[in-house]
């Protein structure tokens, strides 16, 4: 128990150099102009005089670099995102595209775990059977595959071609989509999530089938088979539980990745999450709003990987103790 | 170092090249990236239209689906696909390859330092691998190359995403480079070169990097792939180079009007996933040969 709390303690402390180093690139980028006024200057096509003045006040840009920085840590340990250049607080336009966000990738990813795992402990028990070559071949192709571009293309056929889903937004302005609001929901989630769920699908189900390959050349796996127990139970109950802690980090770390890989198949779908914000933002040099979601995201991130960390403590308890 | 006896047996690249040469996929994946290094070679010395130009407007050819004369069919600005989808190649491969040289150069040097040495240099090396792996690596992509090309660097064009991409990029050859180097340091043979007198930094460069090639090719040959990915993102979202063809922006041109000219979308689409792919296979296929212990 005390190892468990010792390594609770030393993933925590972790967190605060990685959250420290984003918040100095971040905030090194916004400053990499000199002034940042310059990069507002750039990002707003006539600044209003008042404006400008309102905004140095604001973010102290008369102080030394270091000095900002300080200010604008400080805020930001209080919650305080400071204001885009729209005028709004960020922080609270950012509340609605998290959960948007979130919604999305938390779908696809538990349903990539549902379908991945069995279908690649499938394919790992048929190894090259056609079944088996079927499935490494439908992974492969979906990580060799630019996530958006897939979006655009079932867009192409399921929007544009054949009218069956819509292709842009979470919700739809006018009337909504088989003319109820909670189908009407379920609509706008299809495409993306099919999108999200294939490409995470394709790197687990593609690991699942590796590890297994591995574990089951074990000899304590011979051991089991040959006490005579089911080949059920030597499957899931021996082999997948060894095989299946590095995809517990892989998961988490993908988790990360989708959450970064998020701006282009949002902006494909103009799904309203943190990652078309972004990428708005950052086509219009909104430095704060970037700042912000760049926060927001590592946050999320950092908050996984602990989540990650602890159920693979729990899968493997070896790792507590080193 | 090596023994030269004029008679050998195959040395361990002949038997890499004997397992390679076994797997097929492997090889459609070096079929394929033979075939796209060779377009990207001479691809923009033979297409019939210059990078970036609106020449079959005047033809009177804009927005025209494939034909004999536009296999690709041409933009509403009168950009032939074709030529353009060639021409991309040509830069996409630039932007994986130097990449990827980039990264595995400063990769290899980081891990094994980080891996040989002990103290505080190799731990906070270790925690800046780590931090590379957590923060949202493609946000900041994009970040950098808004900032840094609309004030910094006018006119750098494809090399300033180059140098992102590289910043950002290399943690993961060093991680395996740092696991290697650990595993590697205590074996029989740097004993001896040790006990030989061979210095730090004789015994790093030249006894244990050579014994993580075989690793740092594998996962070289993925990283092109994953750059290339991350390029056609980048300009997707138009934060790439405007004036210089490549695949992700010609699908940044082609989005907004997928529902008229949806070649636009498609062909360039489909050399990515090919091109890709091919450097996918080919690492899988470079990753059995190189590790029998993987073979059954």
């Amino acid at each position: 128990m005390a190892s468990l709390i010792r390594y609770i303690i030393r993933r925590l402390l972790f967190m605060i150099p990685v959250f420290l180093g984003v918040a100095i690139l971040t905030f090194a980028v916004g400053n990499a102009a000199g002034n940042p006024i310059n990069l507002i200057r750039a990002g707003l096509k006539n600044p209003n005089p008042a404006v400008l003045k309102a905004l140095t006040d604001y973010y102290h840009l008369d102080q030394p670099v270091w000095k900002r920085f300080l200010y604008w840590l400080w805020d930001l340990i209080h919650g305080n995102l400071g204001v885009s250049l729209s005028g709004r607080p960020v922080i609270s336009q950012i509340w609605p595209w998290t959960f948007t966000t979130l919604e999305l990738q938390i779908l696809s990813l538990i349903l990539s775990i549902v379908i991945g795992i069995p279908v690649g402990v499938y394919s790992s028990k048929h190894q090259y059977s056609k079944a088996d070559y079927a499935i490494t071949g439908a992974a492969i192709f979906g990580y060799s595959m630019p996530t958006f571009w897939l979006g655009i293309m079932l867009i192409v056929i399921f929007s544009l071609d054949l009218g069956w889903l819509p292709s842009n937004g979470a919700v739809s302005v006018s009337y909504p989509w088989w003319g109820d609001n909670t189908l009407d929901w379920l609509a706008h989630l299809i495409l993306p999530t099919a999108v999200l769920t294939y490409v995470s699908l394709a790197t687990i189900v593609r690991l699942v089938r590796a590890n297994m390959l591995e574990v089951m050349r074990q000899d304590y796996i011979l051991a089991a088979r040959a006490s005579g127990l089911s080949e059920r139970t030597v499957t899931y109950r021996y082999a997948l539980r060894n095989a299946i802690s590095p995809i517990v980090t892989i998961i988490g770390l993908g988790f990360g990745a989708a959450m970064a890989g998020a701006p282009a198949l949002e902006t494909t779908f103009s799904w309203p999450g943190l990652g078309y914000a972004f990428t708005q933002a950052a086509l219009t040099l909104d430095i704060p709003l970037v700042e912000g979601i760049t926060i927001v995201i590592t946050v999320m991130v950092l908050i996984a990987n602990l989540i990650t960390d602890f159920v693979y403590a729990f899968i493997d308890p070896r790792v507590i103790v080193q | 170092m090596s023994p030269s006896s004029p008679k050998r047996g195959a040395g361990q690249w002949a038997v890499a090249w004997r397992r390679f040469r076994r797997n097929k996929s492997g090889l459609a994946g070096s079929a394929i990236v033979i075939f796209f290094v060779v377009v990207a070679l001479v691809g923009p010395f033979v297409v019939a239209y210059p990078a970036r130009s609106y020449l079959s407007l005047y033809e009177g050819d804009a927005g025209t689906p494939p034909s004999f004369k536009h296999p690709f069919g041409v933009e509403d600005s009168g950009i032939d696909v074709f030529s353009e989808t060639v021409q991309s190649a040509h830069n996409d491969l630039y932007v994986g390859l130097a990449a990827t040289l980039i990264t595995t150069l400063i990769g290899v040097a980081v891990g094994a330092l980080a891996g040989y040495f002990k103290g505080v240099v190799s731990d906070v090396l270790l925690g800046v691998i780590q931090m590379f792996f957590v923060i949202p690596v493609l946000l900041l992509i994009l970040l950098f190359a808004r900032v840094f090309s609309v004030l910094v660097f006018h006119g750098l064009g494809l090399t300033l995403i180059v140098l992102i991409l590289a910043f950002f990029g290399w943690s993961g050859i060093a991680f395996i480079v740092r696991g290697e180097t650990f595993r590697l340091k205590e074996m029989e043979f740097v004993q001896a070169a040790r006990s030989l007198g061979a210095g730090s930094y004789r015994i790093l460069f030249r006894h244990i990097v050579p014994n993580i090639l075989s690793p740092v090719i594998v996962i070289a040959t993925l990283n092109i792939a994953g750059f290339i990915l991350t390029e056609v993102v980048v300009s997707f979202l138009g934060f790439g180079d405007p004036n210089t063809s490549t695949w992700g922006l010609l699908l940044n041109e082609g989005f907004p009007y997928v529902r008229t000219d949806w070649w636009v979308s498609i062909f360039p689409g489909l050399a990515v996933v090919f091109c890709v792919l091919g450097f996918n296979l080919m690492g899988d296929g470079l990753s059995d040969a190189l590790n029998p212990r993987l073979r059954e």
